[in-house]
């Protein structure tokens, strides 16, 4: 038997609080690993410029002062979180333009594309789920099972080619990839596995629960009606997987970027890292860490509020 | 029944609507608007500064210069200078300038502004990279009067009108140029051109506007004032994405097509495809004669005999580029046929080779001599189908039997710091222009540009003298096939292709046209079919 | 994907892998014919771009691509094994501080994770493998960990551990035999996932050297040419999605993300 909703006592508020601690920390420490790896790796930044010629030795060691590399390393690293916690994300070293800047004019057209995305991949993914677990009609059960199989392993550059390649077929050899719609599809495609996942495990459960025979012992016909029943318990989960497909919408618009020829933070993280712009490599990385982890922990917490049995798993 | 429906899913369908439509830009109603194609974002968009072609498409517009150049016949005519004169030494160009020019920030176009804008250029701490050296032997520039100006040199310099008359040498706002100083400058540019700067984002774009008050357009354009309201530029720097944006309508003109999308557009009704011969080097690899094995000369005539430049030229550009046979192109003046390369010679190429000491050991597929293995660094640009090309080249030097690791630096920083490094046997790198003195950083033993590390006190005899020969252009033209002939026999580069570039545009576009440097459209002559 | 065309596949990859240098009758890096030729007599796969055999690419690009994959995984299950396995193991404060690593590294999505790797190293096929190697090391030396403990809580490794055998000792005779069928049933997966993600960062460009016919990389460049040459596109994206599907459809099962 589901029990009823309870209201939040004060132990949940302290899982809860020590979920969202953890959270935090661990986004710190993600964002440090990025920021000692880049700056170990690339060295004097400011080198770079010299050997382009760009600067004297002079201008180099007073760039190198205000940007503060001539300190330890440590007191960079408590600046740079200083400025993180400020916005501040540095400059490029490319184009000397704020990275904040960059990050900010790049960001609508990836948000874009990610909303769509999830707008595709969480009906799609519930249709598949639950359509997979449809037993009466074994046909449409194993098609949905191949396309769930298939959206969560194939890579979204392969897919993304492919139905450039077929999209130029069909409208005659124009393919007018520039608009959205087309990137959105292929990428909500990918996004819709994980929904597919839960929604299918769940609703495996849930069918043959004791809360389901009983709805069928009360009189309840089967089909559709049994299935809105058996598929609400198994939402919350899907619901909560909202928030982690963050992340992998943002790894995924790197590469729908790419493939679709789309501005956006995929495109110029890609174009920092071949420029050795670390910098802006290392804010967009930074923000993608903290929304990843920010995003676990808000799953953690609309699981956690919509279904109260995850609650055990304090 | 209380089941819950999927409140998540219908608000995330409205959100997306909302997005959509707010996606859908909306044009202000009446404005002639314009998006322009460039295919790379430069380090540095500052004329006076930094050396990119890239920047003098949108910013020779923003700009006048003392003088233009006709693309037909070559003359030089009046810009901002509404005359001009030689002394017979060749030592003092005096020019007289207008006097009703205005800059975009209100401030007077006068004597003075010229004297600020050179001195900006030369000033050592800037580190000009195009600017100061196109100057030459200037020793100064001197006030005669409020619109009176005369530049002394030390020496005789043939090419300094033609340098004066590139957007590197454009004349810019002097107090704008005291305002905001060399490193932020280039995103706050002033100019007295027939349009005005608005806003330049890395990466993202670059937006031009009409100025209203341009009442001074030189003979060679062919609108007194522009035709256009608004110009906004885009960058492009995958060449995939090119014909697409110009298909889909994202740009109205867009440059460096790659040819078999060029090819394609130009057998539709839709649009046209210019192609636009660009004088200067061609696309060209410069040997590194300070590293072994290229410090062989008879090694480098190998790798020039033993690679089909006419074939490699065909396969990746079509029929639009020619293969290059020397170091201008054929178009440039001062190129010297004679002094042309040979034609592909495998077998000669493999007996230097071996004369050299390079030899096959037995049942290998790598040349070695002695203990070394024949190995080459080649290292080349992201832009202009180097890596195409790069690719092409390796494959031919491994035939000869030559192991070749192929790098493609992803800027012009990287490919810098590769050169200054020395790890290269062979990099890409060239320069446009109109002049042949052009030449003269790539080959002059102080040159900023000379990347193969050849210094020959006589060739830098030979340059200096061609530039100083203002007088007697047959003279100039002696000169440089002798210098061509020279280089060419030491074999300090692989010349591949003559610069050709395809300009795609859409139907509504006309009147578009490009200066004798081939690079620079006038977009003061652009019009928009209604 | 049944499992029967699985194999079938895979092993026509492995072979072509193998043998192909024997195999192609032109070299892939030399320009003999006419760019962008259709496929047709002689050259099955048509000529690319630059005027190369295609299918002669693609036969090196398996090797290439699997090559790389496998130097990934290696570098994955060692790591990741030596963590799991260590952890385990020694427990206390060793196991909370490498558990606790890991998650700051599974806090980065991995493709970012993968890409600051190479941001650092700087682009290039080592960079492709060791960020991709190490990207997945975490994740995999979870799963060992679990395992491990599992079977250290079986009745036989305690026996063995009251009668004084050492780490080592429990480890090799009895940790590691028993926990190889299941550990090599992940591997499998990972082989699928790693394969994944070494053409995707090949896709993007972070691989250096233009001329590598890997398949991402054949992908990426595939793409100028949609319209004009859809096999240069096809042939990639059709051989790379077949070996992600053969290979999952092979194996075993799939740890929790």
């Amino acid at each position: 038997m589901v029990s009823l909703p309870e209201r939040p006592g004060i132990t949940a508020l302290v899982t809860l609080g020590r979920r969202l601690t953890g959270g935090m920390l661990t986004a710190v420490a993600a964002v440090t690993l990025t920021f000692f790896a880049l700056r170990l790796a690339a060295g004097d930044p400011v080198a770079s410029l010299l050997s382009q010629g760009l600067t004297t030795p002079e201008q180099a060691e007073a760039l190198r002062r205000s940007l503060g590399y001539h300190l330890p390393l440590l007191q960079q690293y408590l600046h740079f979180l200083n400025n993180l916690a400020r916005g501040d994300l540095g400059v490029s070293l490319y184009s000397g333009q704020s990275v904040s800047a960059i990050i900010g004019s790049q960001l609508a057209s990836t948000l874009q594309l990610a909303t769509l995305s999830l707008a595709i991949a969480l009906p799609l993914g519930i249709l598949l789920g639950s359509v997979s677990s449809w037993k009466t009609r074994p046909a449409a059960q194993r098609t949905a099972s191949t396309l769930s199989g298939l959206a969560t392993s194939l890579p979204v550059a392969t897919t993304g080619v492919i139905s450039l390649l077929i999209v130029g077929l069909l409208a005659g050899g124009q393919a007018r990839g520039a608009q959205l719609w087309l990137p959105a599809l292929v990428l909500g495609f990918a996004a819709s596995g994980p929904f597919a996942r839960a929604v299918h495990s769940g609703l495996e459960s849930s069918l043959s629960s004791p809360y389901i025979l009983a709805a069928k012992a009360r009189g309840l016909q089967r089909g559709r009606r049994i299935y809105w029943h058996a598929l609400r318990p198994a939402l919350p989960a899907a619901i909560a997987l909202i928030a982690l497909e963050a992340a992998f919408l943002f790894a995924g618009a790197v590469v729908t970027e790419t493939v679709f020829s789309r501005p956006g933070l995929g495109r110029t993280l890609v174009r920092s890292i071949l420029q050795a712009d670390f910098p802006v490599a290392q804010g967009i990385v930074a923000l993608a860490a903290l929304l990843y982890v920010g995003s676990q922990v808000v799953a953690d917490g609309l699981g956690w509020m919509l279904d109260p049995r995850l609650r055990d798993r304090g | 029944m209380n089941y819950r429906k999927r409140p998540a899913a219908r608000h995330w369908i409205l959100t997306c609507a909302l997005l959509i439509l707010g996606a859908c830009a909306t044009d202000p109603s009446g404005e002639r608007e314009l998006t322009y194609g460039l295919t790379l974002s430069p380090t540095g968009i500052d004329p006076h500064i930094n050396a990119s072609v890239e920047l003098g498409i949108p910013l020779s517009s923003v700009y006048d210069t003392l003088v233009f150049q006709n693309s037909d016949s070559g003359e030089f005519v009046p810009g901002l200078a509404t005359e001009w004169s030689i002394s017979s030494d060749g030592l003092t160009y005096t020019f007289t300038l207008r006097d009703d020019v205005l800059f975009h920030d209100g401030t007077r176009f006068d004597a003075e502004a010229v004297k600020a804008n050179i001195s900006y250029a030369l000033d050592p701490d800037h580190r000009s990279q195009k600017a100061a050296s196109m100057l030459g032997p200037l020793s100064a520039v001197e006030v005669l009067g409020p619109h009176e100006v005369a530049f002394r040199m030390d020496r005789p310099y043939a090419p300094l009108l033609d340098s004066l008359s590139q957007v590197y040498l454009g004349m810019a706002s002097p107090s704008a140029l005291d305002t905001w100083g060399p490193v932020d400058y280039q995103f706050n540019q002033v100019g007295t051109g027939p349009f005005r700067f608005v806003e330049y984002l890395p990466n993202d774009r670059l937006v031009l506007e009409r100025n209203p008050d341009y009442a001074w357009a030189p003979e060679i354009y062919r609108r007194d004032a522009p035709g256009i309201d608004r110009i906004t530029f885009r960058f492009f720097e995958d060449p995939a994405t090119r014909a697409l944006a110009l298909e889909s309508g994202q740009v109205d003109i867009i440059g460096e097509l790659p040819h078999h999308q060029a090819d394609r557009l130009a057998g539709t009704a839709e649009f046209t495809v210019d192609p636009v011969h660009i004088p200067g080097q061609p696309l060209q690899f410069i040997f590194n004669t300070e590293r072994t094995p290229t410090s062989d000369a008879s090694v480098r005539q190998a790798l020039v005999l033993g690679v089909d430049r006419a074939r490699i030229a065909d396969t990746v550009f079509g029929e639009y580029s020619p293969v290059a046979d020397g170091l201008l192109s054929a178009r440039t003046s001062g190129f010297a046929p004679d002094a042309s390369f040979p034609d592909y010679d495998p077998e000669l190429a493999a007996e230097l080779l071996e004369a050299a000491g390079w030899v096959f050991p037995e049942g290998g597929s790598t040349r070695r001599r002695e203990n070394d293995e024949l190995m080459l660094d080649l290292v080349v640009p992201p832009w202009g189908s180097n890596p195409e090309v790069g690719q092409l080249v390796a494959a031919a030097w491994g035939n000869l039997g030559a192991e070749v690791a192929l790098t493609v630096a992803p800027g012009f920083g990287p490919l810098n710091e590769a050169r200054a490094d020395g790890d290269y046997n062979a990099i890409g790198m060239n320069s446009f222009g109109t002049d042949p003195d052009l030449l003269r950083p790539f080959y002059d033993s102080d040159g900023f540009f000379n990347w193969s590390g050849y210094r020959d006190p006589e060739l830098d005899t030979i340059l200096e003298a061609a530039a100083e020969s203002f007088e007697s252009p047959e003279q100039r033209e002696q000169l440089y096939r002798e210098f061509a002939e020279r280089v060419r026999d030491e074999w300090l580069i692989l010349p591949v292709r003559d610069y050709v570039n395809l300009v795609g545009s859409s139907q509504r576009v006309e009147g578009l046209r490009f200066s004798p440097q081939g690079w620079f459209p006038y977009l003061n002559d652009l019009e928009l079919q209604p | 994907m049944t499992r029967r065309l699985a194999i079938l596949w895979l092993a026509a990859i492995i072979g072509i892998a193998l043998l192909a240098p024997l195999l192609s009758p032109h070299p892939p890096d030399q320009s003999l014919f006419e760019p962008l030729t259709p496929p047709g007599k002689g050259l099955p796969l048509g000529a690319d771009a630059l005027g190369r055999d295609f299918l002669a690419r693609m036969m090196i690009g398996a090797r290439l691509s699997l090559l790389l994959t496998g130097l990934a995984v290696a570098v994955t299950l060692i790591l990741g094994g030596l963590l799991g396995f260590s952890a385990a193991i020694v427990g206390g404060r060793y196991e909370t501080a490498v558990n606790w690593l890991s998650n700051v590294l599974l806090a980065i999505p991995g493709l970012l994770l993968a890409m600051l790797f190479v941001a650092a190293w700087g682009p290039g096929i080592a960079a492709v493998i060791l960020a991709v190697g190490i990207g997945f090391a975490p994740s995999f030396g979870r799963v060992t960990r679990t395992i491990v403990n599992k079977l250290m809580g079986e009745g036989y490794v305690m026996a063995a551990q009251a009668s004084g055998g050492n780490n080592l000792w429990i480890t090799s005779r009895h940790l590691l035999p028993n926990s190889l069928p299941q550990l090599t049933s992940y591997a499998g997966t990972y082989f699928a996932w790693t394969f994944l993600a070494v053409t995707t960062l090949t896709f993007l460009g972070l691989a250096g050297d233009p001329s590598i016919p890997e398949w991402g990389a054949l992908l990426n460049s595939s793409r100028s040419h949609l319209q004009s040459a859809p096999w240069l596109a096809a042939a990639p994206a059709l051989a790379i999605s077949l070996t992600v599907l053969a290979v999952h459809a092979i194996a075993g099962k799939e740890p929790q993300r």
